[in-house]
């Protein structure tokens, strides 16, 4: 194969497989979250605020995945 | 059902959504596929770096500067506004700024402990960094910013690419002359990157309804042969006079005229092949005006090193030089070698937060403005709408994350070591 030919395939799988963990990691995050929610739902504020700066950090692992796939991708 | 059949204008108005949808569905990708597709254009090159628009003497203008700018100036405004006739009970864009002051207060300083005042320090920093990021997010998404410019002729174009190779060869074969260098430089151009594609720009609009098919190949704009590369590179080895090279000659010659040599047809959409013709339209690539800041690495580079350096000079501070310094450094032979370790990788933790802080606006925004450009190309005129609303969310959620990032590794950089040295020091 030659490299033109790779590029597409090698993005794809970058960011596929990149977006696997951080997937996890938001689901157990929303999950965990949501049964804090259930049990105090006083605490909504606090646990939501932490929550998004949570998933922001698993998000962001896979913003890296991203970020390769579009160097490789266009240049 | 009933209620919308029953009143005309809401009649019209839904009849007029399902008209546009279907208009965009015919119009686009989808629709280029059984041989409609006359909204679509080709999808415009996509350059990770920011590009430049003008020069003021020597300084580069790039385009994603001028809307850091736009930003600053619409916040100025917005605090002018704000702060021009203060009154006790506020209202409208007081009102606005005293809801954000006050959030972010009670924010910081529910972070940093709990007590009143207790996080006064961070309030400024986090606040315009909130304030700022959302901004500039929020300016990139305008309608306009990366669809006006100018088009890179292909005589630009060259001239910038063309430098990589010159310094490879003149390292390569430090012997040759200026002339030798530019003519190997541009026949190893043609061979990396004879395949890209530029737009065939019909006058000044990139051309709607040929999709894909608007892009040429650099080979059908400079028109040249293996044997003509290889004609060239033989004359630079034998140290002709390159000036009377033919092939040489005609490459400079399509160079600077930039237009469309030859027909050629796209060959990859199968049952929907019409040739058109762009033979003598110009080719190019179009350059953006302007460019949300923060899909420019530089601007998040730049408000992720003021973050850090400004969380360091807190925790500086805060426990002094002895105190904060000896999180990083740690003396091996009275707290033993592992705390040392912990002490380097803790300096290395703020390296990586300075990377991670970059990159996940960056690569955020970024990619939003991708999400955006594929839509515009799948869906014309309404494909974009909804996820216009989901990159203002973006934008507000991004800010606020680096904002409320930069409070929380302030609060960790200012806590001291807390038990583990008191303890120390007890003993």
């Amino acid at each position: 194969m030659d490299a033109e030919a790779v590029k597409p395939l090698a993005a794809a799988i970058a960011i596929g497989v990149g977006a696997l963990g951080p997937a996890l990691g938001i689901g157990l995050l929303a999950g965990k979250a949501m049964e804090a929610l259930g049990r105090n739902p006083e605490a909504t504020g606090p646990v939501q605020q932490n929550m998004i700066l949570a998933l922001a950090f698993a998000e962001a692992i896979a913003i890296y995945a991203l970020v390769v796939a579009i160097i490789i991708l266009f240049v | 059902m009933g209620k919308l059949l029953s009143s005309p204008k809401l009649l019209v108005i839904a009849i007029a959504a399902v008209a546009a949808l279907l208009v965009s569905v015919a119009g686009g990708a989808l629709g280029a596929s059984f041989g409609l597709g006359f909204l679509g254009g080709p999808i415009p090159f996509i350059s990770i770096p920011a590009e430049r628009v003008a020069f003021i003497g020597s300084y580069q203008l790039l385009n994603s500067t001028v809307m850091f700018w736009f930003g600053g100036l619409i916040l100025l405004f917005i605090a002018w506004r704000a702060g021009r006739n203060v009154k006790d009970v506020p209202s409208g864009w007081q009102n606005l700024m005293e809801m954000i002051y006050e959030f972010f207060s009670n924010t910081v300083d529910g972070v940093a402990g709990g007590r009143p005042k207790a996080g006064r320090r961070f309030l400024a920093l986090v606040t315009t960094i909130f304030l700022v990021v959302m901004i500039i997010n929020w300016v990139g998404i305008l309608p306009g910013v990366g669809s006006v410019g100018r088009i890179e002729s292909i005589e630009e174009w060259v001239h910038h690419h063309v430098e990589k190779f010159e310094a490879e060869v003149e390292d390569a074969h430090p012997a040759y002359t200026h002339e030798q260098v530019e003519a190997a430089a541009l026949v190893h151009l043609l061979e990396e990157h004879g395949e890209d594609t530029f737009v065939a720009f019909d006058g000044i609009f990139v051309p709607l309804g040929q999709g894909e098919q608007a892009r040429v190949p650099l080979n059908k704009i400079i028109s040249f042969t293996e044997t003509d590369l290889h004609e060239i590179e033989t004359a630079i080895e034998r140290g002709d006079d390159l000036s009377h090279v033919e092939a040489l000659e005609n490459i400079h010659h399509d160079i600077e005229a930039g237009v469309v040599k030859s027909e050629f047809t796209y060959d990859e959409g199968g049952s929907n092949e019409k040739d058109y013709n762009f033979t003598g339209q110009t080719a190019g690539l179009l350059v953006p005006y302007l460019r949300g800041a923060s899909t420019d690495i530089n601007t998040t580079l730049a408000i992720a090193i003021i973050a850090m350096f400004t969380v360091q000079f807190w925790g500086f501070r805060a426990l002094g030089v002895r105190g904060y310094g000896g999180k990083f450094l740690v003396n091996p032979i009275t707290k033993g070698p592992i705390a040392t370790f912990v002490g380097v990788l803790e300096a290395f933790g703020e390296l990586t937060r300075t990377i991670s802080f970059t990159f996940r606006l960056f690569g955020n925004m970024f990619a939003g403005e991708i999400l955006l450009i594929a839509m515009a190309f799948l869906l014309p005129l309404v494909g974009i709408i909804p996820f216009m609303g989901l990159e203002l969310f973006v934008g507000v959620i991004q800010a606020y994350i680096f904002a409320m990032l930069t409070l929380v590794f302030g609060v960790m950089a200012v806590a001291s070591h807390g038990d583990h040295d008191s303890h120390a020091e007890d003993h």
